[in-house]
């Protein structure tokens, strides 16, 4: 960590690159909706974020994927749900927003400090 | 990967289902056709879809930051024909008779066809949300610094 990297900065970044992680899962479940045998995947994100919290820096970010279970399988073997897939969808977009107003909201702060509150 | 090989995936996705909605279209303008190239009436084509292998030497994964790579694209791995036998009309009067006046016609249901191209147009709109989705997250990361 430098000078110019808050606590707050290094956490956002952690919970980012998790949503990111969820909202590829997700892309690839919806691009998989009709693929014979795909199951759906998706992440435990509560675990993985206390997880992220003690990975060391430069360390590859590798969220455990497991499969979704409880959902409509159809004959083809696939299981992937639309109104799962697109609230989840949803879901991911506002909380990268918010994690990024956060990022936002901090580079602000620091910057009003450089410029003596100006 | 990050959020432009997220992109990838879902053209991907966008590219199978045109794909599958050709083919149906394919079916439907064939439905009557009785003379083909390879002889015979029409047959009706089936796609197939697979899982696409995380691709290798892109952009995005050179980019990565992530281990393993779990999310997966998908593409039309083949094309089959339909193998059930044609449906035979009683028209002597037709060239494509044969001695005992019966046609061969493709044994093409347009409902079931509608219906699969209903499945193709629900997945691709679907899809063309989540690259919209992907879309704003990018430009919201673009945003971060003004």
């Amino acid at each position: 960590m430098n000078w110019i990297e808050t606590p707050t900065m290094e956490r956002v970044e952690h919970y980012l690159d998790l949503v990111t992680f969820r909202h590829e899962l997700i892309s690839s479940n919806l691009a998989n909706v009709d693929t014979p045998g795909y199951r759906t995947q998706d992440i435990d994100f509560e675990n993985e974020i206390r997880r992220a919290e003690q990975r060391l820096e430069g360390d590859p970010v590798s969220p455990h994927v497991r499969e979704v279970r409880g959902l409509i399988e159809r004959p083809d073997g696939n299981n992937v749900s639309l109104d799962r897939e697109t609230l989840a969808l949803a879901q991911v977009q506002l909380q990268y927003r918010a994690g990024v107003e956060l990022l936002r909201n901090e580079i602000h702060t620091l910057q009003s400090a450089i410029n003596e509150g100006k | 990967m990050n959020l432009f090989g997220v992109l990838d995936i879902n053209s991907s996705a966008l590219t199978a289902e045109r794909e599958r909605a050709e083919v149906v279209a394919s079916n439907m303008a064939n439905a009557e056709t009785t003379r083909t190239p390879g002889g015979g009436p029409y047959k009706k084509q089936l796609v197939v879809f697979g899982t696409e292998e995380p691709g290798r030497g892109k952009f995005a994964l050179t980019l990565s930051r992530f281990g393993d790579i779990h999310a997966r694209g998908v593409k039309v791995e083949r094309v089959v024909q339909d193998q059930a036998p044609p449906l035979r009309r009683y028209e002597p009067g037709h060239p494509d008779a044969d001695a005992d006046g019966y046609v061969a016609y493709p044994d093409i249901n347009p409902a079931e066809e509608m219906v699969n191209l209903m499945g193709a147009a629900q997945a691709y709109q679907l899809n063309v949300a989540a690259v919209q989705a992907t879309k704003a997250m990018i430009s919201e990361t673009l945003q971060i610094l003004t």
